[in-house]
């Protein structure tokens, strides 16, 4: 008797000491939200290959909006955002590091056209609803740009994206620009509205990404790397045909769809490989490179009154880990 | 039988029932109607068949009037008819979707080890609400009793109570998050802001409305100012406070789909902006009865509660 007492004392002394040196390694605080790139994490999360790899994280689930503000009153240490609104949460005062690349939108984000409206050129003198300022606007802007138009060709009505398919709709304006589902969801509910131009058409303006504090990021940068380790491993298992039915189930019941449902949305995504990433990595001008797609969000933001002074957009990207990869 | 005897003519207790099954039945005929009955309203088509409309595919929704214009067209050319069936707009489904999506919402295994629950989630929003609101009562009945019974207390904080009052709760969600993190506390402060101002106005007006005489006869007994208030003014007021408070827990709820939506996504309201984000109205009103239920439930048992603290109250209610 008096030895499992003994026993059980130091049980529960070794379980305290454990769970001290636990504590003392607090989790990386990971906000991430619904977007297919994003909730590609999930499969990692569901697999526990965060545990595997060494590394302890805790992923919070997130509408977007409400990632960026936790992230900006510093409660958490890295966030899922896009290569744009990385600069737009920086020129408020928190700066982060972009050191993975998700992979960026290939024709999820779109222009549709209400019935009758053919091509973005039919949209001269017409009233368009976007959210002004943000990604649908920069893709608004390049679409007219592409036709040999600009911003002045056509009248911009501020409309919430997430309300975009209804005000199509009402046919209160000749086209919306959103994103997946509210892209989609505009040309289901009203037919005979058209597709006229999506990130398909310029791959690489927006690149979506895991972004950390810079704090964060130099004080566990090794703890960073393993979470870089784990996230190619999910890719392999999202583009490994055997597992891709799996990991589109696992993402399906975060966002709470049908797996068929959402595997139609995964598809305007292009979840980027290592090496497909370490190409974007590059310093380039223009949409190839993460740096001149950055420069090109920097300069929207700008003549949009986002923010006042440019930002140094070259401070948030780093490609060391992807790198050594 | 005068005017007055018939207006408040006490009901038999089996006509209660009745009145009360009816409240529910009538809406859910009205739904019932508007959703099984051709055209009562009906302002889409659900393709059947496609025919050669060249984007009409199965299971479309279009205006009613679109579909009579493409079937006109491709009947002109000669070309096969689609075919259809009325139905309302997906914001509108019947009410047997809804309740096919109430049952499988609840049964539904979760496919990640780390999802939810149906009833977890909802076990989530119950106690955002129960803190929300009990730390606002905490502090908004004493301060209500105060403010009511004393003058110098309610001319100290009313002025800016009321002026605090008007400000949108749901504005202080980054602060509160800045403050109390991301998980369960900045939703139950948003509660709080909600709640505790009107709760402090109401319950002082409660308790202003306590019968004159009965302060005047204790004073003039010789009570207290400390007896006066714990034994003339609480027992006084507490009956019409505890109504107050029934009434102020239904407002607490109005304010948990901000509050879910502040910090980390979680509880029923979550879900209720997911599944309209991806317009699963089904299941949006599902979960919106469901909330309905909780408050009803809540609120039945709290006038249970009520019966039975306050067994003198019942010859004055109307029902």
């Amino acid at each position: 008797m008096r030895l499992t007492i003994k026993k059980y004392l130091v049980t529960l002394v070794a379980a305290f000491l454990l769970s001290a040196t636990a504590q003392a390694a607090d989790p990386i605080r990971i906000g991430y939200s619904d977007w297919p790139g994003w909730v590609a994490w999930e499969v990692g999360i569901e697999k526990d290959w965060f545990k595997e790899a060494g590394v302890k994280v805790q992923f919070e689930w997130f509408d977007y909006v409400a990632s960026m503000d936790a992230f900006a009153a510093g409660k958490l240490d890295a966030v899922a955002m896009t290569n744009g609104d990385a600069l737009v949460t920086g020129s408020t005062g928190a700066k982060s590091v972009m050191f993975l690349i998700n992979d960026y939108s290939n024709g999820n984000d779109m222009v549709v056209g209400a019935p009758g409206i053919k091509s973005i050129k039919d949209l001269k003198g017409k009233k368009v609803g976007v959210e002004i300022g943000f990604v649908g606007h920069l893709i608004l802007l390049n679409a007219l740009k592409d036709h040999g138009m600009s911003e002045k060709d056509v009248e911009l009505v501020n409309v919430p994206t997430n309300e975009t398919p209804q005000v199509l709709a009402s046919g209160q304006v000749a086209a919306i620009v959103a994103w997946q589902p509210n892209s989609g969801q505009a040309l289901k509910l009203v037919p005979g509205s058209k597709k006229l131009y999506s990130s398909a058409d310029k791959p690489g303006l927006i690149y979506d990404t895991l972004a950390a504090t810079p704090q964060s990021y130099s004080a566990r940068k090794a703890e960073y790397a393993k979470i870089a380790k784990v996230w190619y491993r999910i890719v392999e298992y999202i583009q490994n045909p055997k597992t891709h039915d799996d990991a589109i189930k696992i993402m399906a019941s975060r966002v709470g769809l049908k797996p068929k449902q959402y595997a139609e949305i995964v598809k305007g995504t292009k979840i980027l490989t290592l090496k497909e990433a370490k190409a974007y990595f590059k310093k380039a001008d223009g949409f190839k490179s993460i740096y001149g797609s950055s420069k090109i969000s920097d300069d929207f933001n700008v003549a949009n009154k986002v923010y006042k002074k440019p930002e140094k957009y070259e401070s948030y990207i780093d490609s060391s880990i992807i790198d050594k990869m | 039988m005068s005017a007055s005897s018939i207006l408040r003519r006490k009901l038999k207790q089996y006509q209660n029932f009745i009145l009360a099954t009816l409240s529910f039945i009538i809406p859910l005929t009205v739904w019932s109607i508007v959703s099984y009955v051709p055209y009562v309203w009906h302002p889409k088509v659900e393709i059947t068949v496609p025919g050669d409309v060249s984007y009409f595919s199965e299971g479309l929704l279009v205006d009613r009037e679109i579909f009579e214009r493409e079937k006109a067209n491709v009947l002109a050319e000669g070309k096969a008819i689609p075919e259809g069936l009325p139905a309302n707009p997906i914001y509108f489904p019947a009410p047997d979707e809804v309740a096919s999506a109430f049952y499988t919402a609840f049964v539904t295994e979760p496919t990640r080890r780390n999802e939810k629950w149906l009833h977890e989630s909802l076990w989530d929003s119950i106690k955002v609400i129960f803190w929300g609101f009990v730390i606002s009562s905490i502090f908004g009945v004493p301060l209500g009793v105060l403010m009511g019974t004393y003058r110098i207390f309610s001319k100290l904080n009313e002025p800016f109570i009321e002026f605090f009052r008007y400000l949108p709760a749901p504005a202080f969600g980054a602060l509160a998050v800045a403050i109390l993190g991301i998980h369960q506390g900045p939703k139950i402060a948003i509660i709080f802001i909600g709640t505790f101002f009107q709760q402090v106005l109401v319950i002082a007006n409660t308790t202003r409305k306590l019968d004159p005489m009965l302060v005047e006869a204790a004073l003039t007994l010789g009570a207290k100012r400390t007896s006066l208030l714990f034994k003339v003014v609480l027992p006084g007021i507490s009956t019409n406070l505890f109504r107050d408070l029934r009434i102020l827990l239904g407002w607490a709820w109005t304010y948990l789909i901000v509050a879910e939506l502040i910090g980390s996504s979680s509880g029923i309201t979550w879900f209720i902006t997911q599944q309209a984000r991806y317009k699963n109205f089904d299941n949006v009103y599902a979960a919106i009865m469901m909330i309905g239920i909780i408050g009803l439930s809540s609120d039945i048992i709290l006038r249970l509660i009520g019966k039975h603290l306050f067994p003198w109250e019942q010859h004055k209610s109307l029902s």
